[in-house]
């Protein structure tokens, strides 16, 4: 939910229910005071008839007032007095119209007998003044009601367009990229200090970024280069005296060594570039296009092991760094050469979802940790950072891979859209 | 081949000196960006073999002067960084090829060869060696002009050979040559022996005398004698 509609509908869910309830109890109160009032002049009226009777003797006629009427009945000997208040409706001869009104029923004493008088009033006015007063009310409710989701909908989105500019610029922004994330102008301080702190995390991001790229570099030299040495002194070594056989085998372990050290430390470096996301020639590559030039590559590893080769292939075309899809094929390929039986067979099945390359082998335990550096099969050859690099590389993308055994096969997929 | 070395690692330059001086090769040594700068602007190479890191300054930008004063050297960059971004901005600023460290020598001279081959011979890319002829970029080999038919693999190792003439080569090196160091294969050798041993037929029955030479179990040197 955007902050906006938020907004809007607490502000305008309370002040509904706000002005409602102000609505009510004002027109409540107002009924309350205007009744009041009403019964005053009620009294008012009947202390005037109360002295006229003491001191005439006698009932004032039953004239009716401007909105007023008294009439008088004559009660039985022994009632109690009474004096009471009540809504009653009240007949308006001029109008010849029944309005709301509030009649005074009271007893007076006139020479020993009791009368009763009503007294009573038309209400019609301050109904009227009541109606209007609500009217009003409501109207500006609704006015207000209006004018608040107005400004929210126009100036509040106005207000949050330094945000939403400075979001997109935040979303779009790339580590390997040069340029501020956000410059857009505003006078709002809020926002003004977000654009700084953004810019500020930029900074500190990319001179992070800077300074790992940098130790990458320079620990990949500094390794490298006596590893270089060691390499290139062995070739002059070869190339000076004759060796005995023996000789020859140390040398060609301690070759064998050097290359492994090289090899072990180029995956531990593209790990880690790959984590950090330092790999960024992602291009379109046609996935099958590599997949069967992959198994042309492959295909006297596969003769030599006697194996038989299923091939079924969709187009797909992925966005992806060609070196880093050249390695998970090359990690998977290889894998499902050298963890498979003399004779066996490899499925390699690609469609638009997916990657499936499924192959004949030994049972193995998954441990779950096949995906973890250094987790290898005693057996394997490995370093045991393929798959970890395979791993690595879809997480970049955003694929998920999976492993399952199924049928006596054992099964890599790699889901170019999980999501789905 | 006249060869300007650029290297700051003097152990790493002087087996690079070792293995290519010989045959005619002369080798000059750069250990620094100035020494470097000032070799390229006085004098010509048929190669140079550049490593990134220098004191006093950026591989890299050697390069981008070698290329304003319109210099013809073939440029081999040798640098650690196995960094995508250099190997293309290397490339694309003109250099002929990007060797990673830590490299075979037997690879490098092979790299360098095939270089100044392409500077030299434009088009016509022959390369003769007693009774047998190669045509590099025909991928044509005859033997005393009977047509030899070789496979891709086999073509390239052959040519590997002659770039290392009278070299002891190492299994390994030569695996990674063939097949890359991304396939693995480096320990596993019997394609070697299939490739090598099928060539070396090959060959014979068209008439070549027999120059491979197994050494030490650990490499193959081919020589004359």
């Amino acid at each position: 939910m955007k902050l906006s509609t938020r907004y809007n509908r607490v502000n305008i869910l309370t002040s509904s229910i706000i002005l409602i309830i102000t609505g009510i109890i004002y027109y409540f109160f107002i009924h309350l005071i205007l009744t009041n009032k009403l019964d005053k002049d009620l009294a008012v009226e009947e202390d005037e008839i109360r002295q006229y009777t003491r001191t005439y003797q006698k009932l004032p006629l039953p004239a009716s007032y401007l909105d007023q009427q008294v009439s008088y009945r004559e009660l039985p000997g022994n009632t109690n007095d009474i004096r009471e208040f009540s809504y009653t409706t009240y007949l308006n001869q001029e109008e010849n119209d029944r309005e709301p009104g509030r009649s005074l029923v009271t007893t007076v004493h006139l020479k020993g007998k009791n009368i009763q008088v009503t007294i009573t009033k038309s209400r019609v006015e301050s109904e009227d003044l009541v109606r209007v007063i609500l009217l009003i009310t409501l109207g500006v409710t609704l006015i207000l009601l209006v004018s608040l989701f107005l400004i929210n909908r126009f100036v509040l989105n106005r207000l949050w367009m330094p945000f939403y500019s400075t979001l997109k610029r935040m979303k779009s922004f790339e580590v390997t990229k040069i340029g501020e994330v956000s410059q857009d102008l505003t006078e709002i301080d809020e926002f003004i200090e977000l654009n700084q702190s953004v810019n500020a995390m930029a900074d500190r991001v990319k001179q992070d970024y800077r300074e790992l790229k940098s130790f990458t570099d320079n620990a990949s030299h500094e390794m490298m280069t006596p590893l270089a040495v060691i390499n290139s002194k062995l070739d002059s070594l070869l190339q000076t005296e004759s060796f005995t056989a023996q000789q020859g085998a140390l040398l060609e372990d301690i070759y064998q060594a050097t290359g492994r050290l090289a090899r072990l430390h180029q995956s531990l470096l593209l790990l880690a570039k790959i984590e950090n996301n330092l790999i960024t020639d992602a291009q379109e590559l046609d996935f099958k296009d590599l997949v069967e030039s992959k198994v042309r590559q492959f295909q006297e590893l596969f003769e030599r092991d006697g194996l038989t080769v299923e091939v079924r292939l969709s187009n797909k075309t992925v966005i992806m760094s060609r070196y880093l899809a050249d390695i998970v094929l090359n990690n998977l390929f290889s894998n499902a050469v050298r963890h498979n039986l003399r004779d066996g067979r490899i499925v390699i099945a690609l469609s638009k979802t997916a990657l499936v390359i499924s192959n004949t082998g030994k049972n193995v335990n998954d441990t779950g940790r096949l995906f973890d550096r250094f987790s290898k099969s005693p057996e394997s050859e490995g370093m045991g950072l393929g798959l970890a690099i395979t791993k690595q590389v879809c997480n970049l993308y955003g694929y998920h891979i999976n492993y399952e055994q199924m049928n006596g096969m054992h099964q890599f997929s790699i889901f170019f859209d999980p999501e789905s | 081949m006249k060869i300007l070395i650029v290297e700051d690692e003097h152990a790493l330059y002087e087996s690079i000196f070792d293995y290519f001086t010989g045959e005619g090769n002369i080798c000059e040594h750069a250990a620094d960006f100035n020494t470097a700068s000032e070799k390229i602007q006085l004098y010509s190479y048929d190669c140079i073999l550049l490593d990134l890191g220098l004191p006093g300054g950026e591989g890299l930008d050697l390069l981008s002067q070698l290329k304003k004063s319109n210099k013809k050297d073939g440029v081999l960059i040798i640098s650690a960084r196995h960094s995508l971004d250099d190997r293309l901005s290397g490339l694309d600023l003109g250099a002929d090829d990007y060797l990673v460290k830590p490299f075979h020598l037997s690879e490098l001279k092979a790299r360098v060869t095939a270089i100044v081959r392409r500077k030299n011979f434009d088009g016509d890319n022959v390369i003769k060696f007693n009774e047998i002829n190669v045509d590099v970029s025909a991928m044509n080999i005859t033997v005393n002009n009977n047509p030899v038919t070789l496979t891709k693999k086999e073509f390239d190792l052959f040519v590997y050979f002659l770039s290392n003439k009278n070299k002891v080569v190492t299994k390994n090196a030569m695996a990674e040559h063939l097949w890359g160091d991304e396939m693995d294969l480096s320990d596993d050798f019997d394609f070697l022996y299939t490739h090598v041993k099928n060539l070396k037929k090959k060959l014979g029955e068209a008439g070549a005398k027999d120059y491979v030479k197994s050494v030490y179990g650990i490499g193959y040197k081919f020589t004359e004698a």
